[in-house]
């Protein structure tokens, strides 16, 4: 079991009212799995990422993450756990517009205070794999969308982690773009990369080996 | 890591250029002006550093008592000096001198230079070196002089052993060289080029060996061992041991005091020009924090373009600490270029800032201590400047920010107006001040002195001046270019010979009095233009005025009721009759009122001449034909003299440096303040382009635009002008408190000043405002 989410919400206070954006949440992820979340706009989806992400967290209820609980951690083990094993995908790339493609791949191993020689072996093979050798001192402006997507899922991977979360990786992109990442995702699942991604395209879903459903904060189907 | 940062820091600088140089020029801008007033400072901490002993070395002036009034005075009687030195135990060396300027010539080659007789444990004292010759032997002969390198080089050219070559002095005198020492540098408090034997001075004066006129400066040495608080009490008693006048004090003052604090008052230290290094020294301060505050606002102000940044980076695994790291390193990169300009303009500027405050300051990029001052505030800077954006940009939470919901929070906003008052009320007090310092030096400049000093010429007295006088008079008249000319014992403008213990009958008994006596030809108050009140000027012949003395106002009221004509004052064993009353006239200290005066017809000691020429002609050609004049009587000496406008001018330098100096720190904190209020003022129009689009499209002018985005600024340069005038108006307050003679400060200033502020912030936010109202909203509106 890579993750346990056990009767989960997240409520935030809006003026004097409160608003449940996750309501009892019950999810049980194991390692290998490719799970698409699935729900109109503003059910939920990027919400329960990022509290699986530990960007954000549950206000209720019970995660457990590789049997430790998340809940009662300090900010500092939170931040150590997910550096170790997770990796980040997002709609809208997110790269560092001053950072090269070479340099934006290498910032997560800075963090992890991985050795330069070792850093270097690391970008060079997944460049390579990537198929971005000749890109690599190229400035994420100078990138077609897909191609950014590319880098950031690069990023996302070069730290080895156990578990991409993808948030519409694919929403801003066309569809021959589209379908390129997420063969790749599923290239990665195959290879043991534990994948959960939101997405609004039941074609993108398909890809997944299960789907759940959100609306209005719920877990409507899966 | 930090090469990552550093990379990041110089693109994020390239690619945001404008703002990189609003903070970069804003920066390098304070740090030159910091650095220009530490120099300044440095200056003026290291007056008489040159002497080894500074510690142990003392200056000895004198308290004395007029009127029930403690003054201090920078002088002593001629036997106060081996008497310190052979009854206080404590006191190894002492010297009393007196400072003189001489005329030296070596064939055609004549140069004037000032220095003093002493007493031969000066060269102890100040612990100067000999080049050639030594100490001890210095005043082995009475026609001894030791002479600076610079005096021999002039004489005798470079690398010339000078040591035993007589020197003709004043065109009557020899000299005989006894050593050479090597060059007084400029910060010292009393300059001198050459040292002679005391005794030559003193041989036809006996009054240099008497305890009744005080002309001596005396120095003091104390051993390394000895208490300074148990010497000064025996040096305090000295003079009543020895005079029995109890209301004559000397005293000890430490020489390395006495460039900073040597103001007295009622006889006690109260300050000096170390109000000055500290004002500047706070001053530097403030501009420096002026120009990191541009920094915080606009990093803080552009948070929405790094938040993303931010987000990416926490989402990646990047701990808070690694963030602010990151910012505070852009901050010091920053900061060091900053660093690295300025010293590019400090170099450029320096002889112009030389030029203003009439200095020699260079800065030295190989002296340790100022490369170590321009890196401390280089780091300083970026940590004070960088710390603030660091803490709230580091502390964005990366959902929130990567959702792209609006990163700025209330706190930061109201940070940033706070700064920006901080800044303006900075700047309007500075601009007060400017004002305020300029009024009061052209308010004792346009003070009626009494006299007319213009086109006053002073020349000093030298060769047979005194006795060719008639002939010199017939030729000035000859000339055309001079209306009349007399001879002075003092500078008009300065204190000088005076005394007490006067008698006369009438008025109060005011034989405490401090009088001061002024010797003049019979021409003098005619040609200075002073305004006789009562009673007659001078006889032509002076021998008819030999008891008679004209007084000034003042001291007509002192002699008691009616007029002063006809009533006697007895001086010693003289007695004089007054024959006239002059208006009271200023000199000394411009600011004060000066002592009372008696002038007598007399050239003995005849020291000045005083020459008033004839207005509306040509300075140049005026000086020529007065030149030629005294070439033709005096030809032994070079032509020098003064402009007595030029002396007055001069009185004023330590309050024009002020004034000069407050000119500019407004300048530059206005610059600074606008630099930053311009990158404010582009941010917000930026952040509310979307806001602008909409009111256009829904029909909104351009003038109410500008008007809607300067609004905001406005108001916070109306709080500045609140908390401005009130410490504007504290401070200045008890600036003019140290002057007798002072203007009121008047409302309009501040009214000025706000105004000034007003307008000078819209210029710099409508700039801005105008381009963001002219954009056409498609292009604000199309993006989302």
């Amino acid at each position: 079991m890579l993750l346990q989410i056990d009767n989960a919400s997240k409520t935030i206070n809006s003026g004097s009212k409160k608003i449940a954006l996750l309501d009892a949440i019950d999810l049980n992820v194991e390692a290998g799995e490719f799970i698409s979340l699935m729900g109109p706009s503003g059910s939920g989806k990027s919400t329960l990422l990022n509290c699986i992400g530990m960007l954000d967290g549950f206000t209720d209820g019970e995660y457990v993450f590789l049997d430790e609980s998340v809940h009662g951690m300090k900010e500092k083990q939170r931040s150590k756990l997910y550096k170790e094993y997770m990796g980040f995908v997002f709609q809208a790339y997110h790269l560092i517009d001053e950072l090269t493609v070479y340099e934006n791949i290498e910032t997560p191993l800075l963090y992890k205070n991985v050795k330069s020689s070792e850093r270097k072996a690391l970008v060079a093979d997944i460049l390579d794999r990537f198929n971005i050798v000749g890109k690599k001192d190229l400035f994420p402006s100078q990138l077609s969308g897909g191609q950014q997507q590319l880098v950031g899922i690069a990023r996302a991977l070069i730290t080895k982690p156990k578990l991409i979360l993808a948030d519409e990786p694919t929403g801003n992109l066309n569809s021959k773009q589209g379908l390129e990442i997420m063969e790749l995702f599923s290239e990665l699942n195959k290879e043991g990369v534990t994948i959960i991604q939101a997405t609004h395209s039941d074609s993108n879903a398909a890809f997944g080996s299960r789907i759940i459903n959100l609306l209005d904060g719920r877990i409507v189907s899966s | 890591m930090i090469k990552n940062y550093m990379k990041i820091a110089f693109r994020s600088l390239l690619k945001n250029k404008g703002y990189s140089f609003l903070n970069i020029f804003g920066l390098a801008i304070g740090i030159t002006c910091a650095s220009l007033i530490f120099l300044w400072v440095e200056d003026e901490m290291s007056f008489n550093d040159v002497f080894e002993k500074q510690d142990q070395v003392y200056y000895v002036p004198t308290n004395q008592k007029y009127d029930g009034e403690w003054r201090t005075f920078y002088s002593t009687p001629g036997p106060l000096a081996k008497v310190l030195k052979d009854e206080i135990p404590g006191i190894v060396r002492t010297a009393k001198t007196v400072g003189e300027n001489l005329m030296f010539a070596v064939g055609d080659n004549v140069i004037s230079k000032r220095g003093m007789y002493s007493d031969a444990d000066i060269f102890e004292i100040f612990s100067l070196s000999f080049l050639e010759g030594n100490a001890a032997g210095a005043f082995k002969n009475p026609e001894a002089i030791v002479i600076t390198k610079e005096i021999a080089e002039q004489l005798y050219g470079k690398g010339v052993k000078v040591l035993g070559k007589v020197v003709r002095v004043n065109n009557n005198e020899n000299y005989l060289i006894s050593g050479v020492i090597e060059n007084i540098p400029e910060n010292v408090s009393f300059p001198f080029q050459w040292i002679a034997p005391f005794e030559r001075f003193g041989a036809n004066r006996e009054w240099t060996r008497e305890y009744g006129s005080n002309f001596a400066d005396t120095f003091v040495e104390l051993s390394p061992e000895a208490n300074f608080e148990m010497v000064d009490a025996k040096v305090r008693k000295k003079m009543e041991e020895e005079t029995g006048d109890e209301e004559t004090v000397a005293f000890l003052h430490s020489i390395k005091n006495w460039h900073l604090r040597s103001k007295f008052d009622g006889g006690k230290v109260v300050g000096g020009k170390i109000t000055y290094v500290r004002l500047f020294t706070v001053i530097a301060i403030i501009i420096l924090l002026i120009a990191c505050i541009n920094f915080m606002n606009l990093s803080t102000a552009r948070s929405e373009k790094r938040a993303n940044e931010v987000g990416v980076r926490k989402a990646m695994g990047s701990g808070r600490s690694r963030l602010m790291l990151q910012f505070v390193a852009e901050a010091l990169l920053m900061a060091t270029i900053g660093a690295i300009v300025s010293v590019v303009l400090l170099f450029v500027l320096s002889p112009q800032f030389n030029l203003l405050i009439d200095k020699n300051l260079q800065i030295g990029l190989s002296n340790p201590l100022h490369l170590l001052i321009l890196f401390a505030i280089t780091v300083v800077c970026g940590l004070f400047a960088g710390i603030y954006p660091a803490f709230y940009l580091s502390s964005f939470k990366p959902v929130e920010v990567l959702k792209g919901v609006k990163a700025t929070t209330g706190s930061a906003t109201f940070i940033r107006k706070g700064l920006v008052v901080g800044q303006f009320t900075v700047s309007i007090i500075f601009i007060i001040s400017t004002i305020l310092v300029y009024q009061q030096i052209q308010h004792v400049k346009n003070r009626d002195l009494g006299y007319d000093r213009e086109q006053l010429l002073r020349m000093a007295v030298n060769g047979d001046m005194v006795e060719n006088f008639p002939v010199i008079q017939q030729d000035f008249v000859n000339s055309g270019v001079v209306e009349s000319a007399a001879f002075n014992n003092s500078q008009l403008l300065s204190g000088g010979n005076n005394g007490s213990g006067l008698q006369w009958k009438g008025g109060v008994n005011t034989e405490d009095v401090l009088i001061s006596f002024r010797f003049v030809s019979s021409d003098f108050i005619k040609t200075v233009n002073m305004e006789i009140v009562e009673g007659r000027d001078f006889n032509a012949n002076k021998a008819l005025d030999s008891t008679n003395t004209i007084i000034t106002q003042s001291m007509a009221k002192l002699m008691g009721e009616g007029s002063a004509i006809g009533k006697t004052i007895r001086r010693g064993e003289e007695t004089f009759e007054v024959i006239g009353v002059v208006k009271d006239f200023l000199y000394g200290d411009m600011y004060g009122t000066s002592d009372p005066v008696m002038f007598f017809n007399s050239t003995e000691h005849a020291r000045y001449l005083y020459v008033k020429t004839t207005a509306g002609i040509e300075t140049g050609d005026m000086l020529s034909k007065i030149e030629s004049v005294m070439k033709k009587n005096n030809p032994a000496f070079p032509f020098e003299c003064a402009f007595v406008d030029d002396s007055f001018n001069d009185k004023f330098k330590s309050e024009q440096l002020v004034g000069k100096l407050s000119q500019i720190f407004a300048l530059l904190a206005i610059l600074i303040s606008c630099l930053g209020l311009f990158g404010l003022a582009a941010y917000t129009a930026e952040q509310r382009s979307k806001e602008i689009g909409v009111r256009k499209v829904l029909g909104a002018s351009v003038t109410g635009i500008v008007r809607l985005l300067s609004k905001d600024f406005l108001k916070l340069v109306f709080i500045s002008i609140l908390l401005a005038v009130p410490i504007a108006w504290m401070l200045m307050s008890s600036w003019l408190e140290d002057f007798a003679y002072r203007i009121e400060i008047s409302w309009w200033i501040f009214m000025v000043a706000g105004i000034a502020a007003i307008v000078i912030a819209l210029i710099t936010v409508s700039f801005q405002a105008v381009k963001a109202a002219m954009t056409n909203p498609i292009n604000s509106l199309k993006t989302e």
